[in-house]
């Protein structure tokens, strides 16, 4: 193929995969995850045991009914609006429902925290860095936000100006150890041609250890039997204003997340660093001939990278636990589907959030009214990951549907289709 | 790429490696010399450790699932799949390894063979069905290997404390009360400290055997050519009248049969599955995959690398039990991730099979 017949075949790729296929697929990739969710929790009802089946398909009785859980699912998220216990297909509305309710600051909470993890994968994303490592990122840096709340507090005047000061302090200290932390991936790889897929998991595995070594050995709670560092004073935390006390909500981290996404974007789309970093993921030879430093962009991509996941670290301290504790949530791991999900786009990283945060705090729900184990958010995780993965599978399904003749430009194209430019 | 710069590119990795190993050697003899000259210093623990045969074995017994994922891993790569989903392949073939153990009965014995031995096999099953999903969704729909591979892992690490939790109301299994056992070889067993080897899991035996096995596979059949063809020149593979998809399809089935038998192992040499956080699989199938890349897609190789990564983590197990050291259990469970990491920055550069990765299309595939 001739240079310029491959630029053509970029050209058509790129005009293909267009913004409303990608949102087209993201779409039908969260139909089928669904869909083969409820085929996964008909079967886990084969498997558990009851005492009377949630419902009947084909004769056999399951003792979890899909529908039900999905129902349960989302009005869990929302704080029940309905009531979905009525009997009938159309639920009546809650009279007392409020939409500043525990269900919704949960999924609002969830949201908050996926919106920073899933632009710390983005931005390595687009730059075409597989960072898997946002997970051990994010718990250094909230480790390290803990502990400087912590240390830093009592030199502080307490309350609202004390607040003011050590807060956003705090943050940085986060972004900056979450950083750090996310350069040496990125150095690996730039210096020693590592590959960021394995040395990032083992980095998460070791920055688990490094933290739990800390916190158990050094700096814990002395009155406390659990792993966990000593509460920072609540005005030095992010507390819910609004929304009620025990959703560990607040609107102020909300907005903040959103300023980040807006800043992401427009760091991403508007300025020459940004252009570099795009280039060097999307066509990296092109970007070395128009003398972009490849070695610096990787590094300085993954250290933005790490910075957000850092950032999504000291949220979840100063919003969520008010302290570090062991066992730290899989929100990076979470912050993949979000990304992938968004198609590694800033903007499209808030819906995907506020969506996986739905499922996230509606598996609650889920398992306290219909039994079936959170876990399945987990393999919800995995799914969409996939479908979105294949974008091939539903360009045949639409073909094959609508048996439309575009299968030859598909077939002509060639070479790399598809996910290759993620 | 010139031949010339690809011999000094094969001298450079081989005197790189060379080096790496020597390195190791001279590590392990320093200790040993200084465990020999002060036998009651911290280095005397540690050769006793090194040279103790329960060390051995449980170096031998940990080097099995990962030793079995990287074999995997050479097939489906050399085949021009890279399969990052070793670790899930793992974890779903020990969850099911236990689950199908725990519902026959461990007990039972089915038309001669014991539950435990059907549960073995149904957890390769799954696994190779697993690596089916992969397979199609890689060759047939054209995904992106690491994507896909990154979902397989995580549709497992979701899917395994999801049915554990359905089944038992916890994400952990029951205890199966009996596990796969020792095979005892008599005479040969009782030889000091090689006696380890002929005093073992079978699954250590299954190893002993499948990686000479599959080096032979590799190096020696036809077999062995379509797969390192398809990996390295499809289009050759497609001119000579060979289906590069099938090499494909079957490189990568048998990476999920070998990671199989690993996984299966795994969980049934503890007769348990353990399902938090990472579960008990725990980044042995990334470490797998480094342990091929140190091994230079060598099945000889990466069993050496594997056997070195469960080497250091049976050493760090045994140097927690030694009491009066200052260094925390936890910074020493790094020892292995970090040997990992160290050993991915110095052997980075390996030359990946040239097609690994991309789809190849026969351009007939209008079907």
């Amino acid at each position: 193929m001739s240079a310029a017949e491959n630029a053509k075949a970029v050209l058509r790729r790129l005009t293909a995969a267009s913004a409303t296929e990608r949102i087209l697929i993201s779409f039908a990739a969260l139909i089928m995850a669904v869909l083969v969710g409820a085929v996964i929790i008909l079967v886990s009802g084969r498997i558990t045991t009851c005492q009377t089946a949630a419902t009947t398909l084909f004769g056999t009785g399951f003792c979890y009914d899909p529908v039900e859980v999905y129902l349960v699912l989302f009005n869990g998220a929302l704080g029940e609006p309905f009531l979905v216990n009525s009997p009938g297909i159309l639920k009546p509305l809650n009279p007392n429902w409020n939409p500043l309710n525990f269900g919704f600051a949960l999924t609002l909470k969830e949201t908050t925290l996926l919106i920073f993890t899933g632009l710390s994968v983005a931005v390595s994303f687009r730059a075409g860095l597989f960072n898997i490592g946002t997970q051990g990122q994010l718990i250094l840096g909230g480790l390290a936000t803990a502990l400087f709340s912590f240390f830093v507090a009592p030199l502080l005047p307490s309350g609202l100006v004390g607040g003011l000061i050590l807060i956003p302090l705090a943050i940085v200290v986060g972004a900056l150890v979450g950083g750090l932390y996310g350069a040496i991936p990125g150095a690996l790889k730039a210096y020693a041609d590592a590959n960021e897929v394995i040395t990032t998991i083992m980095l998460n595995f070791i920055a688990a250890q490094i933290a739990f070594v800390l916190v158990s050995e050094f700096y814990g709670n002395p009155d406390s039997q659990v792993v966990e560092t000593t509460p920072i004073p609540d005005w030095a935390t992010l507390l819910p204003v609004a929304f009620p006390q025990g959703g560990d909500f607040s609107i102020l981290a909300l907005a903040f997340g959103l300023a980040l996404v807006v800043a992401v974007w427009f760091l991403l789309e508007q300025t020459s660093f940004g252009y570099d970093l795009r280039t060097s993921g999307e066509q990296p030879e092109a970007a070395e001939y128009g003398g972009v430093d490849a070695k610096r962009t990787t590094v300085t991509s993954m250290f933005l990278s790490g910075a957000l996941g850092g950032m999504g670290g000291a949220i979840w301290v100063l919003m969520v636990m008010g302290k570090w504790q062991a066992g730290v949530p899989a929100l990076g791991f979470d912050g993949i589907t979000v990304s992938i999900l968004a198609g590694n786009n800033p903007f499209g990283v808030v819906p995907a959030a506020l969506l996986f945060g739905t499922l996230k705090s509606g598996s609650l729900a889920v398992q306290f009214g219909t039994g079936v184990p959170k876990q399945l958010v987990g393999v919800l995780r995995g799914l969409i990951i996939l479908f979105v993965a294949m974008p091939e599978f539903f360009r045949m399904l639409g073909s094959t549907i609508d048996l439309e003749p575009d299968r030859e430009t598909v077939a002509t194209d060639g070479g790399r289709l598809g996910g290759d430019d993620e | 790429m010139s031949t010339t710069t690809i011999d000094r590119l094969r001298d450079t990795e081989l005197s790189y490696r060379a080096t790496l190993a020597g390195g190791a050697l001279s590590v392990f003899l320093l200790i040993a010399l200084l465990g020999l000259a002060f036998p009651s210093s911290i280095w005397g623990n540690f050769l006793a450790i090194l040279t103790s045969r329960s060390t051995l074995s449980s170096a031998l017994r940990l080097s099995v699932p990962i030793t079995f994922a990287a074999l995997g891993g050479i097939f489906s790569e050399k085949a021009g799949v890279v399969n990052i989903g070793l670790e899930g392949l793992l974890i779903i073939s020990a969850f099911t390894a236990v689950i199908t153990t725990a519902v026959v009965g461990p007990e039972m014995t089915v038309v001669g063979l014991p539950a435990i031995w059907i549960g073995f096999f149904a957890g390769i099953l799954s696994s190779v069905l697993f690596s089916a999903l992969f397979a199609v969704v890689c060759i047939r729909f054209k995904a992106d290997q690491i994507i896909a591979g990154l979902a397989v892992w995580l549709i497992a690490l979701g899917l395994a404390p999801f049915a554990a939790t359905v089944y038992y109301g916890g994400v952990n299994t029951d205890n199966l009360g009996t596990t796969l056992g020792t095979w005892t070889i008599p005479v040969l067993s009782d030889i000091p400290f090689f006696g380890a080897f002929f005093d073992a899991d079978p699954a250590v035996y299954m190893m002993l055997v499948a990686v000479p096995a599959s080096w032979y596979v590799l190096n020696r059949t036809a077999f062995g050519r379509h797969v390192r063809a398809s990996g390295e020149n499809p289009k050759a593979l497609d001119t000579v009248g060979v289906d590069v998809s099938r090499v494909r399809y079957a490189g990568v089935l048998l990476s999920g049969f070998l990671a199989g038998v690993g996984g299966s192992a795994l969980s049934l040499g503890l007769g348990q599955f353990v399902g938090n956080n990472q579960t008990m699989v725990n980044g042995k199938g990334f470490i797998a995959i480094v342990a091929y890349l140190f091994g230079n897609y060598n099945p000889i190789g990466a069993f050496g690398a594997s056997f070195l990564f469960a080497g250091l983590e049976a050493a760090q197990i045994r140097l927690q039990q030694v009491p009066g050291y200052a260094i925390p259990d936890s910074l020493i469970q790094t020892i292995p991730y970090v040997t990992v990491l160290v050993v991915l920055a110095l052997v980075g550069r390996t030359r990946i099979p040239e097609a690994a990765g991309e789809h190849y299309d026969t351009g007939d595939d209008n079907r």
